[in-house]
């Protein structure tokens, strides 16, 4: 039962390595697309484990994100003018500035999670101390109304 | 995707895959293989395969197999180039000179 359970699980992964290389290749350059996908396929059939083609697709999804980086800007120079200035805009979109790429989706990474973390504490602060702060507030009655009952034989 | 023989960004997994590629001039190697000597991850990889390749420093070719009597796919088969093997002499060379200064 286990055994079977395992081999199930090893097919979901076999699975999911293919379908993140399909997914990698696909977004790589055109010329490059069918060549990347072919190779890492071919390559992914030699690692023994489940874990390690699972590894491995990953990595290809990140190569996919240097090679496209690497060739957008290899390609700008070459193109007319025109295109040129098109491409200096897709590539000043990529461009992190004095960071690498992969510099940059660290410090967007942590970006994001000190603004989740800025944003839980000032939302919930509030609430806390609402929670907590009791109605202690006096009113002043004005008028008091004094009911006078009067027993019967009294 | 460069330009051919173009000086590359040398970091230090560039070097280990020019390493293993320098025990044998003459032998081509996939890219598995080269993460079975180096242990650099895929990601890092396969874009240092193709920048040597588009700088000259390597050329690639399919495998000469028949996948389906072999049971397997075709794999990319990278080797060092003539180019490729006087620039990593001289990029070794330059290392160990600094090294030894």
């Amino acid at each position: 039962m286990s055994q079977r359970n395992e081999r199930s699980m090893q097919w979901e992964i076999d699975g999911v390595s293919h379908w993140l290389i399909h997914h990698a290749a696909r977004r790589a350059p055109e010329c490059l697309s069918s060549r990347l996908e072919e190779e890492w396929l071919a390559d992914l059939e030699c690692r023994s484990t489940a874990l390690s083609r699972l590894g491995l697709a990953l990595g290809c999804c990140w190569a996919t994100v240097v090679i496209v980086n690497e060739y957008s800007r290899a390609q700008v120079p070459a193109a007319s003018p025109l295109v040129a200035a098109k491409g200096c805009i897709t590539l000043a979109d990529r461009n992190f500035g004095y960071f690498s790429l992969r510099s940059g989706t660290l410090f967007l990474i942590l970006g994001l999670h000190v603004s989740l973390f800025c944003g839980l504490v000032t939302t919930l602060s509030p609430t806390r101390g609402l929670a907590a702060e009791p109605k202690l507030s006096n009113q002043v009655l004005h008028s008091v109304p004094v009911e006078m009952t009067v027993l019967p034989g009294k | 995707m460069g330009k051919k023989d173009a000086n590359v960004r040398m970091s230090l997994q560039t070097l280990r895959v020019l390493e293993a590629f320098m025990e044998n001039p003459t032998l081509q190697l996939a890219g598995a293989e080269v993460h079975q000597r180096c242990g650099i991850a895929s990601g890092t990889l396969y874009p240092i395969l193709l920048r040597l390749e588009s700088a000259g420093w390597f050329v690639s070719q399919w495998e000469s197999i028949d996948p389906s009597s072999a049971g397997r796919p075709r794999r990319r088969l990278y080797r060092l180039t003539s180019t490729g093997l006087r620039r990593a002499s001289e990029v070794f060379a330059s290392f160990n000179r600094g090294v030894l200064a």
